[in-house]
């Protein structure tokens, strides 16, 4: 049974990719046949996910479109438990802080617009205004998935949260991020399509970003198994979030492709292991600030969270 | 004083288990109220297996040829289930106490190092607990109150998710 779990098949889709499927132009949902799923997760012997995907009620073999966005809705809000209990937002905050600071320099009035690729609900940055730790910015929220954005947006009224959630590509917007930020969506991005990811961030306005991800350590597909087992109730929930841990990159892989297609940042790894020691932690940021702000972001970050940062070139 | 160890950690354990139950269900930023509530509505439930084991007890004492020694078994068998149980509860209410450090990185370890993999194991805690208690005091009676403690204990988070609904 653990077995089954920890083996997972590295270089195959999360079940919450599969299930859904959106043109990236029109951002328009098209139809996805159970059929066809089970067949590819039966090819790549995943068995997990064929049941998973078996559970799910179709119409004439199409994904029922309600069933699948409650699943999501029901997994995403038990993934944000995990950010929670992991003090994701506080992390976030950590690091933005000494960039903000960098990128206001002078001018402390200064906007800062930070926008989320990949935001799902929502959590990081509700969490980020709800707890205003973060004076004098603009939190945008970007998702190809309507429902979940449709569900941020919900969230966000409900505690009247200065942050807004829009569909579409973040790098479509018509106001420039300064700083891109996200939380898990890396490894979603194989082969071509990681360095292109950072490619469109070299191209834009942005002076800098943050990419959260899963750090990939020895212990942790095992450590994932464990939490999700204990923590997650949907069986999609669980088995994406230890898949997540088992495809997630290496740091150097992380650098390797920042450095190659982001030339005009300075990026970094920021907290691979705790307090400098050989401590791995649950997620790992690939940093990246535009050279010209790099010894003013040093400067700012302070010497205690400079251990947590990993050669900055 | 057994008796009233083994009521405050069976208390504290369904204040958990409440917790736990209604975590992941709620996406909301602000939701300590929400919280509290889960966690009165976990010792709620708690208090009320609580009663019924009392009840059970007194049953077996009434109904025994021999209450004293029946009594004697159950303060044997709960002596033993403390011995498991209180250190297994010192280690997480210790981990609470270091959770209050505002440290992120101290935050999160708490969560690895102890509340994940303690959740992990209460399961297994509690079979042995009870295990313990029975290979002192071999009498059909207390094995079968010890079965039906273990799964209310261990069922609770089960029935706290059907009454939600």
């Amino acid at each position: 049974m653990i077995a089954e779990w920890l083996t997972l098949p590295k270089n195959d889709l999360e079940i919450s990719d599969a299930i859904v499927c959106f043109d990236h132009e029109t951002l328009e949902r098209k139809p996805v046949f159970k059929t066809d799923l089970v067949k590819h997760f039966t090819t790549v012997k995943n068995r997990v996910a064929v049941k998973i995907v078996e559970n799910i009620p179709e119409r004439g073999d199409v994904l029922d479109e309600k069933a699948v966005d409650k699943l999501l809705i029901t997994a995403h809000c038990e993934m944000q438990r995990i950010s929670e209990e992991f003090q994701h937002g506080g992390r976030m905050a950590q690091i933005l802080r000494p960039i903000i600071e960098t990128l206001r320099g002078e001018n402390s009035d200064k906007k800062i617009r930070i926008v989320d690729i990949g935001c799902g609900t929502g959590f990081v940055l509700r969490w980020l205004a709800a707890t205003k730790v973060l004076e004098n910015v603009e939190l945008v929220g970007t998702d190809f998935n309507e429902t979940l954005i449709r569900e941020a947006n919900r969230l966000a009224d409900a505690e009247n949260l200065d942050c807004k959630f829009i569909v579409g590509n973040a790098f479509g917007l018509k106001e420039a991020a300064d700083i891109f930020i996200s939380t898990g969506i890396l490894h979603h991005f194989r082969g071509e399509s990681l360095y292109e990811l950072f490619k469109q961030q070299n191209q834009t306005d942005t002076l800098a970003f943050v990419h959260f991800d899963f750090y990939n350590s020895f212990f942790a597909p095992f450590g994932s198994w464990l939490f999700h087992a204990v923590r997650m109730r949907t069986p999609l929930a669980r088995h994406d979030g230890v898949l997540s841990a088992v495809r997630s990159y290496k740091s150097d892989k992380l650098l390797e492709a920042a450095r190659r297609t982001a030339p005009d940042f300075s990026t970094a790894i920021y907290g691979v292991k705790l307090w400098g020691l050989p401590i791995p932690r649950v997620f790992h940021s690939l940093v990246g600030i535009r050279h010209q702000y790099k010894n003013d972001f040093l400067k700012n970050l302070g010497r205690w969270h400079r251990f947590s940062l990993g050669v900055i070139e | 004083m057994i008796a009233f160890l083994l009521w405050l950690l069976a208390t504290i354990d369904a204040v958990f288990v409440g917790y736990r139950e209604a975590a992941g269900r709620n996406a909301l930023i602000n939701k300590k109220t929400y919280y509290l509530k889960s966690m009165l509505r976990g010792a709620l439930f708690g208090q009320t297996a609580i009663v019924l084991v009392g009840i059970l007890i007194l049953l077996l004492i009434t109904l025994s040829s021999d209450s004293q020694i029946l009594i004697d078994d159950l303060k044997n068998a709960g002596g033993r289930m403390l011995v498991i149980y209180i250190p297994f509860a010192v280690v997480i209410l210790t981990a609470f106490v270091v959770r209050l450090i505002p440290s992120v990185d101290i935050k999160s370890i708490t969560s690895t190092v102890v509340f994940g993999p303690f959740t992990f194991l209460r399961p297994i805690i509690g079979v042995i607990g009870i295990i313990y208690a029975l290979i002192a005091v071999l009498k059909i009676s207390v094995f079968l109150l010890g079965l039906i403690i273990l799964l209310m204990m261990l069922g609770l988070e089960k029935y706290l998710s059907v009454f939600r609904r």
